[in-house]
């Protein structure tokens, strides 16, 4: 054959196909019966819609919304599972409702079949997203951001869809759907037929395209409905709001009875409220049986029977009880929970790192204050790095990477690891530090009275103005009703502890423009070299101006592609919004910091300014590659909302994590491996990428783990290790995750007790202290 | 949600002519008529795709295009309509053929039909020389790395336009062009290989 050329190449290429025969020309006619064929196959329950929700419709539906096609052999099943799952439940409910002199604790098993089948459904439902044949498509389009360095091109509140598995892998398990996988989720999906939360699910997925809006179905009751029901003195399904952002997974395995072993993935719901079907037969349930639950109303004694700590907490719904002072209104987001992923189909796993702690503190608070805290307000990442596990800083490099891994505690068989990576950020003194031009935007509006908010503001930072230096820069913009700015930048300590003194609230709440006003000063007085941040305090409500937070979003964005960050520091949790408080600075490239209580604050800055002002590195992210020869799968705990697809890792517009000085990032993994891996074994290689401040530009660091870097015994772990896993475990319960769902707080509670012996004398150890107690107390909620 | 066509109750009576977004809509309400009607305007498409893909083969096109459709229905809630339908759908389309030659017992029917020439006439010659570069270049775009060959695929097969597919793809067009350049190259390196 004669040499084509480029040109002949795709003139060929775009040529009609030859036909099979000399003569026909061209043999695209599709065969007559086709169109048939495929009607025919055209799938009984097409809609996954909920009829009921469209004006255009009169007829509410009738069936339960079936979101997919599914065969309907899988169908018999899990109407087998369904009815299973009512006619138990039902018969505890009746059981119930015959002995009232039932202790509390018996009466949790009935919530819990409740809960868990719903629980499944979910799970369901994030599996049956994995299946989009374009999961490795970005649903976050990106915009070029104006500078390469700080650029921000990711629209942070729109989650990145999870691992995109390459097509080719994709193809032959999820999208083909026929013999393997494929079919083994669709049998999981199949659980989900009569489950509202499901196609509730489903509508919000769909609603992301902006065709559907409303997500509760009518027959439940909405969310103003349930609020309104909550403040009377029945029991009602909790206040909270949690809503939660997609990351469809690839699909491991179907479900398991025994944890671990060949678990499903978990859910991934993207509905805006949690679905109310999951919850209403909770709240039935508990109707049937008021005095029981007052019983329970005193707490217990940390370590009692272990039984049923999580299914009780299903039945507390992580909220408050009716008849404590629950948290109205607060909103939190679920980014879902990460999935094993074979390494097969994807040996990558790259996201952003992110070194916030919130999360931990608004648990904190939950807890403290005797409730559970709604699983949606658990990010398990940042429950993990809430602790300095007292890595050693590097040398002279901006970060150390370390990594060990240790056979599971939570996994059977030998064959499961926990691997740790930690990334710890070099230590600059304070003295060396850049000067900070810092430009407080605090909430004076009406919310900020309550419970003392705004008091608690000005103590914080109060705090954070005594470790000033000469150099640094205070400005001070308020605002409630309307924006102002109370103080111009000034060095004058005086003047700033007056005019945070002089802080009251009252309005509503006009954020943006406080943001506005604060990002224009920052802008006007800013100098090279020097550190230009925004400090946010605020309860995150913002009800005056542009809530919509999309155009909020394109300032900061817009301005932290010019060096000025925003941290946003939460306070107050009635009425708290931590969706907003974490994408605000999620994409004003700063941290997200909740402060419950002075020691919170003191904290953030007092010890650890440097680390809040002074960034180390911008747009960090990490990928760790896998070697399918040593590792078969793997879960990454956590960092659900910062993933990057992996093709992306070198793309430096993609919006990653800022990392402070000092600060140390870390990254656990559960992984599955093929055999006992010799020392010279790598397991994983962990490349870290990020713009290096110091440097100037994006700098590359790698750390492999070997088999030399595993240890034959959990209990041989470094406390590191140790501590890092229980934490994270922890967060895994209160998220009530599906890898977490035999877990057992007095389990954790004990091991954590042990564990906190050995940092007796450490920097850590009040830190462990305070996480035994938070355990004891998540347990003792827990069982009532 | 888009409003209901004028004149009618419900979306089950009348069908007049409606836009692909449209019809989504009603097969997201469980409309099967408008399901219908959505084969109607994509198969002739995704049956010519799977001719290109088969390199001609009229029986294995037609069930692949039966399968893609399969899978078009489980997935269709999950279409973020991002890109155009007719795009997903061929994505699905290439998909299916690609998982269908992943399969080594099928890996035959494939390779051996083409040289099955019955009834020759006049003009064979040509035609078959013609037919031979156009299986050859068929193959050296299924042998192309993923990315490479589902681009070269949309935009010469699926005649998808280059913007089309960086929407899809989630990348620049100037990305997509990249990718076409260097396919070409490497088409043309597997061509020259096989010349030798």
């Amino acid at each position: 054959m004669k040499t084509l050329r480029e040109r002949d190449i795709e003139r060929l290429l775009g040529d009609d196909p030859v036909g099979p025969n000399p003569g026909t020309p061209s043999a695209t006619e599709p065969p007559a019966d086709l169109a048939q064929r495929i009607k025919a196959e055209i799938p009984e329950d097409l809609g996954w819609i909920d009829t009921e929700n469209s004006a255009d419709t009169e007829t509410p539906a009738v069936a339960p919304v079936v979101p997919m096609a599914r065969p309907w052999k899988q169908r018999r099943w899990l109407v087998a599972a369904s009815l299973f799952t009512v006619l138990g439940g039902s018969f505890f409910a009746w059981r119930l409702a015959q002995t009232p002199e039932l202790t509390p604790q018996m009466s949790v098993p009935a919530a819990a079949t409740f809960e868990s089948s719903a629980e499944r459904r979910l799970e369901s439902a994030g599996e049956m997203r994995a299946t989009r044949p374009d999961s490795s498509i970005q649903p976050a389009t990106p915009t070029q951001a104006a500078t390469a360095q700080a650029a921000t091109a990711q629209d942070a509140p729109e989650p990145q869809p999870l691992k995109a598995l390459g097509y080719v892998a994709y193809l032959d398990e999820a999208l083909a759907g026929s013999e393997t996988a494929g079919s083994e989720a669709a049998e999981t999906k199949a659980q989900s037929p009569a489950d509202p939360s499901t196609s509730t699910d489903f509508r919000a997925w769909t609603a992301d395209t902006g065709h559907i809006t409303p997500p509760a179905p009518p027959p439940l009751p909405t969310l103003r409905e349930r609020l309104d029901a909550s403040t009377d003195s029945k029991p009602a399904p909790p206040r909270v709001q949690a809503r939660t952002a997609a990351s469809p997974p690839p699909p491991p395995p179907s479900p398991a009875p025994r944890r671990k072993l060949a678990p499903p993935p978990e859910p991934l719901p993207r509905s805006k409220p949690l679905p109310p079907g999951r919850r209403a037969p909770l709240a039935e349930a508990r109707a049937i049986d008021p005095p029981a639950r007052r019983l329970a109303a005193s707490p217990e004694p940390v370590a009692q029977g272990t039984q049923g700590i999580l299914d009780s907490m299903a039945s507390t719904g992580g909220t408050a009880e009716p008849n404590d002072a629950p948290f109205g209104d607060v909103f939190f987001e679920s980014a879902g929970v990460n999935p094993f992923i074979d390494t097969e189909d994807d040996r990558l796993s790259t996201f952003g790192l992110d070194v916030d702690a919130a999360s931990y503190g608004v648990a904190r608070r939950y807890l403290n204050d005797g409730h559970l805290p709604p699983p949606a307000a658990i990010r398990v990442e940042e429950f993990v790095n809430a602790f300095d596990y007292g890595d050693t800083p590097p040398e002279d490099a901006d970060f150390a990477l370390h990594a060990e891994g240790a056979p599971s505690i939570y996994a059977p068989g030998e064959r499961y690891h926990m691997l740790r990576f930690s990334i710890r950020g070099r230590d600059i003194d304070a003295a060396d530090r850049a000067p900070a031009l810092l430009t407080f935007v605090v909430d004076v509006s009406g919310s900020m009275a309550q419970d003392n908010r705004l008091g608690m503001v000005k103590q914080a930072l109060g705090l954070l103005t005594d470790q000033l230096r000469d150099d640094d820069r205070v400005a001070l913009v308020i605002y409630g009703s309307q924006g102002r700015v109370v103080l111009e930048p000034t060095g004058d300590l005086q003047a700033i502890r007056r005019a945070i003194d002089g802080l009251v609230s009252g309005g509503s709440t006009h954020a943006e423009e406080g943001l506005k006003l604060a990002y224009a000063l920052a802008a006007e007085h800013r100098k090279p070299g020097m550190i230009n941040r925004i400090i946010l305090c605020s309860d995150g409500v913002a009800n005056v101006g542009h809530t919509s937070a999309d155009s909020i979003h394109e300032q900061i964005r817009h301005h932290a592609a010019r060096g000025i960050e925003l941290t946003t520091v939460g306070f107050g949790m009635g009425n708290y919004n931590d969706v907003l408080m974490e994408t605000l600075a999620r994409i004003g490239n700063g941290r997200y910091a909740y402060v419950d209580s002075l020691d919170e604050a003191h904290r953030i800055f007092v010890e650890d300014l440097t680390g809040t002002l002074q960034t180390l590195a911008a747009e960090a992210r990490a990928q760790v590659e896998f070697n399918p020869e040593v590792v078969s799968r793997y879960r990454l705990l956590g960092y659900e909302n910062r993933d990057i697809a992996d093709h992306r890792f070198r793309d430096d517009t993609v919006d990653a994590g800022e990392i402070g000085a000092g600060h140390a990032v870390t990254v656990l993994y559960e992984v599955k491996l093929h055999d006992k891996p010799r020392k010279r074994d790598v397991l994983a290689t962990l490349n870290l990428r990020y713009a290096s401040i110091a440097q100037g530009e994006m700098v590359e660091q790698q750390r492999k783990v070997t088999g030399a870097d595993l240890v034959r015994n959990f209990d041989k772990a470094s406390k590191a290790l140790r501590a890092s896993v229980l934490v994270a475990e922890f967060a895994e319960i209160l998220k009530r995750t599906h890898w977490a769902k035999d877990g057992d707080l007095d389990d954790v509670f004990r091991r954590a007790q042990k564990l906190s012996a050995d940092f007796a004398d450490d920097a850590m150890n009040r830190d462990m202290a305070e996480f035994v107690h938070l355990v004891g107390r998540a347990a003792a909620v827990s069982k009532r | 949600m888009a409003e209901p066509a004028p004149g009618s109750q419900s979306s089950e009576t009348t069908h007049p002519p409606r836009d692909v977004d449209e019809l989504l809509d009603a097969v997201a309400r469980g409309d099967r008529r408008a399901a219908e009607h959505l084969v109607d305007q994509t198969y002739p498409q995704v049956f010519a795709a799977q001719m290109r893909f088969t390199g001609g083969n009229t029986d294995l096109a037609a069930d692949l295009t039966q399968d893609t459709y399969r899978k078009a229905w489980k997935s269709l809630a999950n279409f973020d309509r991002r890109s155009r339908f007719s795009t997903w759908l061929y994505r699905i389309a290439y998909n299916t053929f690609l998982n269908h030659i992943r399969r080594p017992a099928r890996l035959q029917p494939l390779d051996d039909h083409s040289s099955a020439v019955e009834d020759p006439r006049p003009g064979q010659e040509e035609w078959l020389e013609r037919r031979e570069v156009q299986e050859r270049l068929r193959r050296a775009v299924i042998g192309l790395p993923e990315d490479l060959r589902f681009t070269v695929a949309a935009r010469f097969w699926g005649e998808v336009p280059v913007e089309e597919i960086a929407r899809h793809e989630d990348v620049t067009g100037a990305a997509i062009r990249k990718r076409l350049k260097k396919a070409m190259r490497m088409i043309q390196d597997a061509l020259g290989e096989d010349a030798a």
